[in-house]
């Protein structure tokens, strides 16, 4: 069996903690896992992207077009630019945030009547594809956790309980500690905790 | 992390490639390392020095990978091994000594890591590098993924002192920016001792009849590899029960076993990990019994041609499938779509695959999406300085034609539709090239030219370009942008920096090095104060000859990292959304990322009695840098006399320094 997982989000969002944080999980639980980065230019508030692959028969770093089991969006307007990858009726777990981009805002200026995207609209596309979505307010829980930089565990937290995720709730609370600056690891459990108890 | 990398006891980890590479150096007792960063090998880099110390290691971030290659080889002749890391376009700054070396040799294991960029994810080009081997006659090793990127990092130590040749473990994107689980070896560190580089007693000299000498030396040691690598560990065949093989290297080689898999058919495969010798007898063995064969590999058809010439000789009927035949292409890098369509093509003969349906649908749902293109971060230096050029030029743009250069400002040239009046995307070559085409440019055309180049890369290739410029009294205006960081590869320290790995460091400064070199005209701004750098760009407009203008600022990135190890947190700024005349100068002209227009109409009346109505700007209190240029330029704040009645606030809140950084 392999487990596909596709993550999006804009540069500087903490996406490659996630990433890190179920490699070093799936090295120390036994599991076998090939992951691919987006690193370099894209970093600069721009798209990003990380192909996670867990499973005993995985060879290409690359999660074909229409086989990931999941996709997880740190940002709606990046988790919609990924989709060709999610397989139908596939998991959707997505931030309710939405990070307007600088060309975005340059139509804008240029004309008001050049409106921003919302959520509701990236929805409406998303369901075309399945309708398992999980919108979740990470933005909001993160705050609960005092450090409002944790929403991407939020997230994660949230992945977890989630058909088909090949590690549990408490592997990966064993292994934020050893990933996390000290400083910081106990806004990052809660925030794990709390993303998964809040995903109904 | 850098805890598996540098692991005593654990037999495993999850590590990304660059870390696998490290972690292999490390157990090959690796002494001495330099580097010029460059995506996608920066972080071999970056993890190195978070190590070396640890490790005794001696690290050097050189000027240019030219300076890198020298410092390694020259610590290879000096009796200590040695590792350096670049890019594709760095070796082609490092060649001149490169194709030297391949005719002296060197002594103690010396290791050449280089990594090519298919899809030109941060490049100038989709080079092909492998033809740096076979020009040079240097040994080159070729991974499929990052545990055997560490494997052929530790044999290409064994090679290369068995040899006593440079050794080149090629890699692509795809490969270092990998992580998958490492098996780990033991580290066996010894003390670094210097030992006498006379007691080796080796000559490194070529020229004239010295190289001709060499040069059959060389082709004597090449063939002598050639024998080894015929039974070379990372060359293998899977044995399989069709008459159609297929010969693979690097990371195609996972896109071709997944797809065998897929496909369930058992084709004969032949891995190649030793590309330069080729083993020609593995080779030849393999395609002796197939009617065809598939050459997969990225960029040029270079096995596909190697394979070609061997079957002229023992294979004359072999149908050879690839890029001359037209089943693959030579732009870009691949994935499993793309091996797949070749593959069902060739084994089923269906020309359609449901991928392609699949990118179809995807495409109809996202035609609502806005392109996001990597910008200047919030608080960025660049963004400050080019508001105070843009305004500038206006007004003048056709008189005026702006050079680009290799660094975070390359970015203008993606962004060209915000900054129209710049025209970033006139000209960008290489590093420093932005001094020599001025130049050209300003004798050729009466525009005049501001050159700009960032600090990194004003150390790595501006050096000769500027004295040029001088010695020449060439009409051209020079922009300096002094982030003091090599900012767009990740932060690392450069010359300009004033420390680095030791306290044993010399800053250099950029004007004395100007004032040295005999320039009269030189500015320095500050470039956050933006609105008063306005004049100083119109003054040297003015100018005739000349004129050097720094632009003086750290990386927002940078900064930030200094203020979380200071322990202070960020200070952003907010717009009061009552009183904004909603004029959108801070979103027109400014265009950052931490910037947006609110949703709502609003109303504000002031005490003129005039009415002001519609859409606020909004400043993300998350995102915002603090370095409050935004305030600046709108016409309602008075940064110099902060009140109430500023549109742009301080905001009450400070934030943490977000710790990836």
């Amino acid at each position: 069996m392999t487990y596909n997982l596709m993550t999006c989000g804009v540069g500087g969002q903490g996406l490659m903690l996630v990433s890190n944080l179920i490699g070093i999980a799936c090295a120390d639980f036994g599991l076998n896992i090939r992951t691919a980065e987006t690193h370099g230019l894209a970093q600069r508030s721009g798209s990003i992207y990380t192909h996670v692959r867990i499973g005993e028969e995985i060879y290409s770093p690359l999660i074909p077009y229409g086989e990931a089991d999941a996709l997880l969006g740190m940002e709606a307007i990046e988790t919609l630019r990924y989709i060709e990858f999610l397989k139908p009726d596939g998991v959707i777990v997505m931030n309710n945030y939405m990070w307007h981009p600088v060309q975005s805002t340059f139509d804008r200026v240029q004309d008001v009547a050049n409106t921003y995207l919302s959520i509701k609209m990236i929805m409406a596309q998303l369901e075309k594809i399945t309708k398992t979505i999980h919108l979740v307010n990470a933005t909001e829980i993160a705050n609960q956790t005092g450090n409002p930089l944790t929403s991407n565990l939020v997230l994660l937290g949230a992945l977890v309980k989630t058909e088909g995720f090949p590690l549990s709730l408490n592997q990966l609370q064993e292994i934020v500690p050893k990933v996390v600056p000290e400083k910081a690891i106990n806004a990052n459990l809660k925030a794990l905790l709390l993303g998964y108890e809040n995903r109904k | 992390m850098i805890a598996d990398v540098i692991s005593t006891n654990k037999k495993t980890a999850f590590l990304f490639c660059n870390e696998a590479i490290v972690r292999g150096a490390l157990e090959s007792d690796v002494k001495i390392v330099a580097f010029y960063p460059g995506s996608p090998v920066s972080e071999i880099l970056d993890t190195f020095y978070q190590i070396s110390d640890k490790f005794g290691i001696k690290m050097e971030i050189a000027t240019n990978e030219k300076v890198a290659l020298e410092i390694v080889a020259g610590a290879s002749m000096g009796g200590q091994r040695s590792l350096i890391a670049m890019k594709s376009v760095g070796l082609n700054v490092a060649s001149d000594t490169f194709f030297s070396l391949g005719y002296t040799g060197l002594n103690k294991g010396c290791v050449l890591v280089f990594a090519d960029d298919p899809y030109c994810h941060s490049s100038q080009s989709e080079e092909d590098g492998r033809f740096f081997a076979y020009n040079s006659y240097i040994p080159m090793l070729e991974p499929t993924d990052p545990v055997e990127a560490k494997s052929m990092v530790k044999a290409a130590f064994e090679i290369s002192e068995k040899y006593q040749t440079l050794v080149i473990v090629r890699t692509t994107t795809r490969i270092n920016h990998q992580s998958t689980i490492v098996p780990l070896e033991p580290l066996n560190r010894t003390e670094f001792s210097k030992g006498s580089f006379r007691s080796f007693n080796k000559k490194y000299a070529t020229v004239g009849s010295k190289a001709r000498e060499l040069k059959l030396k060389m082709l004597e040691r090449r063939d002598r590899i050639a024998i080894e690598f015929e039974n070379s560990e990372f060359n293998s065949i899977s044995e399989g029960s069709l008459k159609t093989g297929v010969i693979v290297s690097g990371v195609s080689y996972n896109y071709v076993l997944e797809v065998c898999n897929k496909l369930d058919i058992n084709p004969p495969i032949l891995k190649l990990g030793t590309t330069y010798p080729l083993p020609i007898k593995l080779i030849s063995s393999f395609i002796n019994k197939l009617d065809r064969v598939i050459v997969v590999e990225e960029l040029s058809p270079h096995l596909e041609r190697q394979v070609k010439v061997l079957a002229k000789d023992i294979n004359l009927q072999l149908e050879v499938i690839g890029k001359d035949s037209g089943h693959f292409s030579e732009a870009f890098e691949y994935n499993i779509p793309i091996v797949f369509k070749v593959f069902t093509q060739i084994f089923s003969g269906k020309k359609t695959t449901h991928y392609g349906d699949i990118v179809k649908k995807a495409e109809e749902l996202k035609f609502i999406l806005p392109v996001r293109i990597p910008v200047f971060c919030p608080g960025c230096p660049h963004r400050a300085t080019f508001w105070a050029l843009q305004r500038a030029v206006s007004g003048k743009t056709s008189e005026v034609a702006l050079i680009n250069d290799i660094g975070c400002y390359s970015m203008l040239l993606l962004n060209n539709k915000i900054y129209p009046k710049l025209n970033g995307d006139d000209v960008l070559l290489s590093m420093g090239a932005t001094l020599g085409t001025g130049s050209g440019i300003s004798l050729a055309a009466k525009e005049k030219i501001i050159s700009v180049i960032g600090d990194s890369t004003f150390f790595h290739a501006g050096l000769p370009g500027m004295v040029n410029i001088c010695h020449n009294n060439e009409d051209i205006i020079v922009l300096i942008l002094d982030n003091s960081i090599t900012a767009m590869t990740g932060q690392q320290i450069n010359p300009g920096t004033g420390y680095g790995l030791a306290d044993n460091k010399t800053k250099i400064n950029i004007e004395d090095i100007l004032r040295g070199i005999g320039f009269k005209n030189i500015i320095i701004n500050d470039c956050f104060d933006a609105k008063n750098c306005i004049p100083s760009f119109n003054k040297a407009l003015e100018e005739k000859g000349p004129t050097v203008i720094i632009s003086r600022g750290p990386c927002a990135l940078w900064e930030d990292r200094n203020k979380r190890k200071r322990g202070e947190k960020i200070q952003p700024f907010f717009v009061d959304q009552k009183i904004c005349r909603k004029c959108h100068t801070c979103m027109r002209d400014f265009y950052c990322p931490a910037i947006s227009m609110d949703n709502q109409v609003m109303h504000f009346t002031d005490d003129n009695e005039k009415e002001w109505s519609g859409f606020s700007s909004h400043i993300s209190p998350k995102l915002c840098d603090g370095c409050g240029v935004c305030s600046i330029i709108c016409p309602y704040t008075n940064h110099e006399a902060r009140s109430e009645k500023d549109v742009i606030k301080i905001y009450e809140k400070k934030r943490e320094v977000r710790h990836d950084l």
